[in-house]
């Protein structure tokens, strides 16, 4: 059973189209609804992340691309082929362990040489395959070595190599840097990045954090409680986040609520906290009086004033009290007093905070331009699904 | 309060003391009679040695004087192996099967618990029973197999339980989603991967059948296992022959089970993995 | 693809399903439906349904007799197993630091369980008899001028070979659940003011709470179960519950046999059951 493994330069050729269609996608263990009716194209190609909290569905949601999971209704279809039914091989996807799953009992190269021999090709044919693998991924001293004598990063990279040879339409990638120390996790970022740029395949990454999610993808999709709140460019995600979780889940923003007064020409007015006035930029929309509003504004543009306002403070602005300073290098985190039980968060660059310094205990006057302001959509669910982060959820 | 290193608390000498006392405990009686096996010809059951010789080894394999222990070395040893390769078959099978709940898994689990706990005799005496009951007579690979099988197999589920349970579902999934099929994922990864344990279901096999007594008493028919053999010898012999056997009996068993250890050191050592 | 699977499943486990069948349940069957047949002395087993047996052997003294001898000699050998199974896998996995030395040690306890039982026991007449190792270690250091005779033949021998061959049975299982505890824990009680007894007896003991069921159950049935290492040391000066049957057998009288085998499993099984219900078996072995 001589057959010789495709050279890579034909290899996108023979893969067929890696876009990936999510229709109606749904599953169910039991009472629990993990994931409801998805919908989501990630084009061929892409470097899509799907981010959030645990328990959103997202692993959920790669398992069932993959083929380890069934879904419950709903079809996935990879190119133009629907693929549920089909084993994981037959789909040309392939996954990448969070514990990396190398086999123990195998060394390096007949651990990524696995799928090689599972459909028969030759030893030296295999092995031919496998050095080049091994050299893209920088392991190629490390062949004989068992899986139990490698360092986590030197594993993960075997289990990239191990999924890459089987020539994937798409590259799955199950939390891939969570095992990782930090230092390490810059770095294979970046490596993963520079891989799926050479190889030109499409990528699925779940991840909880939210700088890497925005730092490596084209896609960033995030979840809540297995539905899809906002799936869209990092930029659109960070800066132009569509509803109050996807604001508080990416962290660029604090989310301000009160009770729109009325529409005035291209602008909002809502009654804030406190008696404060927010005027936000309309966009088209046209609340009604009376209802309520969710407003997020960009951490990294306000402006903070020690001192006590007498009297209104004026639009877009706020009285509080600092709580922390965190130093971040680039910025200081000024967390003040919670606005009606949310966090609210300024950022400050280095130049702005020496000139006016702040410290736990004073009172401030927090303001912004109304550029930095945006109106969100208004929640479609109440309370806690709201909340991405459990500390914060009522109950 | 494991400390990795630095002074060691006074505790520790006191279990430590506890632990080589008890491990003299175990050894001492045994290393006793290994030494009494060389006893001189003209020596008695006790000490002290009266000279070194190997008479006594001699005399286990004439029939007259000390019974039949050759034939009975014949039988213990075949039926062992055979109860060895049957026990791992069955159990690694059956540890298979219950990686996922099916109806009526309690009642076997709880059937193979039973199976351990009643006392061997009550075992013998029914399988005997049974064995009447289908006109059959007991005999050595129909009701002494089974009744080995009944104290084997328990002991071999359990650990295949111990070993299925811990192991990582991740291996499998990899191997599907490399292209293995469900045989393929069985056989490339899963079974590698658990080999050691099933030395240690295949060393409970062989060592638990070939020192089994009271299971074998009524089930073996006319010929004696060596177990049973070494019994009625304790009754009847008063020579240090019976010491000779014991050594030679012994010697057996710890070639089986430095065979078994050494081959799961082995093993992991060519993993690199330390245990 | 679901229904295959399931049918796989059942003919994986047919083989075990078999075995024990053939092998544990029906002759246990067999043997209570015997309890209940006359015994014709030159004639043998009689089919019937008779309480005879039943009420012979339970309204013999001797039975009662017997099974407070073994009882008595199951309650000593448990504590003994017990407290010497407790410390020596607290040794084993709380002082000693290297791992690869701790699993070494612990082999070198349960290498002896893989040899014969019946070598053990005669092995401890050349060591516990008049003219053996401890009497001629007494003789001459002058503490005693006489052998001294209980040391072979006696309770105190066959309590030995039982703590001889059961201390493993208890180790084995304790030293499991004492493995599974976080080293944390321990240091998280030290640090929160406890002694080092208060740590073992607030933390580590119940935490190898089923280790120690596990152990407790396996050392009763083995010792209620057993009839000869009873019979070897003690030189058939005592009996026990299973001596009983064994005479029986003797005698080829199957019924009574039968019957005094069924009162005894039940009795086991009773303990068993009453200690197992302190902890969740299946979840444990399964693990």
């Amino acid at each position: 059973m001589l057959r010789a493994a495709p050279a890579p330069k034909n290899a996108a050729a023979q893969r067929g189209s890696g876009e990936i269609r999510l229709v109606n996608l749904t599953k169910t263990f039991g009472d629990l609804q993990a994931v409801k009716a998805i919908n989501l194209t990630v084009p061929h190609g892409s470097y899509c992340c799907m981010i959030g909290p645990s328990g959103c569905g997202k692993t959920t949601i790669l398992r069932m691309i993959a083929g380890h999971e069934t879904p419950t209704s709903g079809e996935v279809f990879i190119g133009d082929q629907m693929v549920v039914g089909l084993p994981p091989v037959q789909r040309g996807t392939a996954l990448m362990f969070q514990s990396y799953a190398l086999f123990p009992h195998l060394s390096v190269r007949d651990n990524v040489a696995f799928n090689l021999k599972m459909r028969g090709d030759a030893k030296a044919a295999r092995y031919a395959r496998v050095d080049e693998m091994l050299a893209l991924v920088h392991m190629t001293q490390f062949a004989d070595r068992m899986p139990a004598q490698l360092s986590g990063g030197q594993q993960q990279r075997v289990a990239l190599a191990r999924a890459l040879i089987t020539n994937p339409r798409v590259l799955l990638l199950d939390e891939p840097l969570s095992a990782l120390d930090e230092f390490l996790r810059l770095r294979m970022r970046g490596e993963l990045k520079r891989l799926q740029n050479k190889l030109g395949i499409t990528f699925v990454h779940v991840t909880h954090t939210q700088p890497e999610a925005i730092a490596l993808a084209d896609t960033v999709v995030v979840m809540n409680q297995g539905s899809i709140e906002q799936a869209a460019s990092p930029h659109d995600v960070y800066a132009y986040p569509r509803s109050s979780y996807v604001a508080r889940f990416m962290g660029g923003q604090n989310v301000l609520t009160g009770k729109v007064r009325g529409v005035a020409g291209d602008s909002v007015l809502v009654d804030g906290p406190g008696g404060a006035l927010f005027r936000a930029p309309a966009s088209g929309q046209k609340p009604s009086a009376g209802s309520q509003a969710n407003l997020a504004v960009r951490r990294d543009m306000i402006e903070l004033r020690r001192g006590k306002a007498s009297g209104d403070t004026g639009e877009n602005s706020i009285q509080a009290n600092v709580e922390t300073v965190e130093y971040q290098g680039i910025y200081h985190k000024v967390t003040l007093s919670r606005i009606s039980g949310e966090e609210f968060i300024v950022m400050e660059p280095e130049a702005t905070f020496f000139a006016h310094p702040v410290a736990p205990g004073d009172a401030v006057v927090a303001s912004w331009d109304i550029k930095g302001l945006r109106l969100l959509e208004p929640d479609r669910a109440a309370g806690d699904a709201t909340q991405p982060y459990a500390d914060d959820r009522a109950s | 309060m494991t400390k990795a290193h630095g002074k060691r608390p006074w505790t520790f000498y006191v279990l430590a003391t506890l632990f080589t006392l008890f491990v003299i405990f175990l050894y001492g009686p045994m290393i006793s009679i290994f030494i009494l096996s060389f006893q001189g010809p003209t020596g008695g059951l006790v000490f002290p040695l009266r000279g070194v010789s190997l008479t006594w080894f001699g005399a286990l394999f004439g029939q007259a004087r000390t019974g039949d222990i050759g034939g009975a070395f014949s039988r213990s040893l075949p039926l062992a192996l055979i109860v060895l390769v049957l026990t791992v078959l069955i159990s690694v099978t059956a540890g298979f099967a219950f990686r996922r709940r099916f109806r009526g898994s309690t009642a076997i689990f709880y059937a193979a618990i039973i199976s351990l706990i009643v006392p061997g005799l009550v075992l013998s005496i029914g399988i005997l029973v049974t064995f009447r009951f289908l006109d059959l007579r007991a005999n050595w690979y129909g009701s002494a197999l089974g009744a080995h099988l009944s104290w084997t197999l328990p002991f071999g589920l359990l650990i295949m339980f111990a070993i299925l349970g811990r192991l990582n579902p991740a291996y499998e999934e990899a191997a599907y989603d490399l292209g293995a099929s469900r045989w393929q994922a069985v056989s490339h990864v899963v079974i590698p991967i658990v080999f050691p344990g099933m030395i240690a279901v295949a060393l409970f096999g062989f060592t638990l059948s070939y020192d089994e007594f009271p299971r074998s008493w009524l089930t073996v028919g006319s010929k004696n296992t060596l177990p049973i053999e070494i019994w009625t010898m304790t009754t009847n012999v008063t020579s240090p022959a019976l010491y000779a056997l014991g050594t030679v009996t012994t010697a057996i068993s710890l070639t089986a089970i430095a065979l078994a250890i050494g081959s799961i050191a082995y093993i992991q050592r060519k993993r690199a993995m330390r245990l | 693809m679901k229904k295959n699977a399931l049918l796989i499943t059942y003919l994986q486990v047919a083989p075990l399903v078999l075995v024990l069948l053939l092998f544990v349940i029906v002759p246990l069957a067999l043997v209570l439906a015997v309890s209940f047949f006359r015994y014709q002395v030159l004639v043998g087993l009689v089919p019937d349904f008779t309480f005879k047996n039943y009420i012979d052997i339970l309204s013999n003294p001797t039975t009662w007799w017997l099974y407070f001898s073994t009882l008595k000699f199951t309650v000593i050998v448990l504590a003994i197993t017990f407290v010497l199974g407790f410390w020596i896998s607290y040794f084993l996995v709380f002082h000693v630091r290297n791992l690869l030395t701790a699993i070494a040690l612990f082999l070198v306890c349960t290498v002896p369980f893989w040899t014969s039982n019946i070598i053990r026991m005669i092995s401890w007449r050349p060591v516990l008899g008049k003219e053996g190792l401890i009497n001629s270690a007494l003789l001459k250091l002058g503490f005693v001028n006489q052998p001294v005779e209980w040391l072979l033949f006696s309770d105190f021998s066959v309590i030995v070979a039982y703590v001889h061959l059961f201390t493993l049975f208890m180790i084995v299982p304790i030293f499991n659940s004492m493995a599974r505890i976080d080293p944390a824990l321990l240091e998280a009680a030290y640090d929160g003011g406890a002694s080092r007894w208060g740590v073992v007896w607030n933390v580590v003991l119940p935490l190898s709470k089923t280790g120690i069921a596990l152990g407790a159950v396996f050392v009763v049935t083995l010792v209620m179960g057993d009839f000869f290492v009873v019979s070897v040391m003690s030189g058939g000066l005592s009996g026990s519950a299973t001596s009983g049957i064994f005479n029986d057998l003797q005698f080829l009288n199957y019924p009574r046999a039968a019957a005094s085998a069924v009162i005894l499993v039940i009795i086991v099984l009773m303990i068993a059951a009453a200690i197992f219900r302190l902890v969740d078996v299946r979840k444990e072995l399964a693990q």
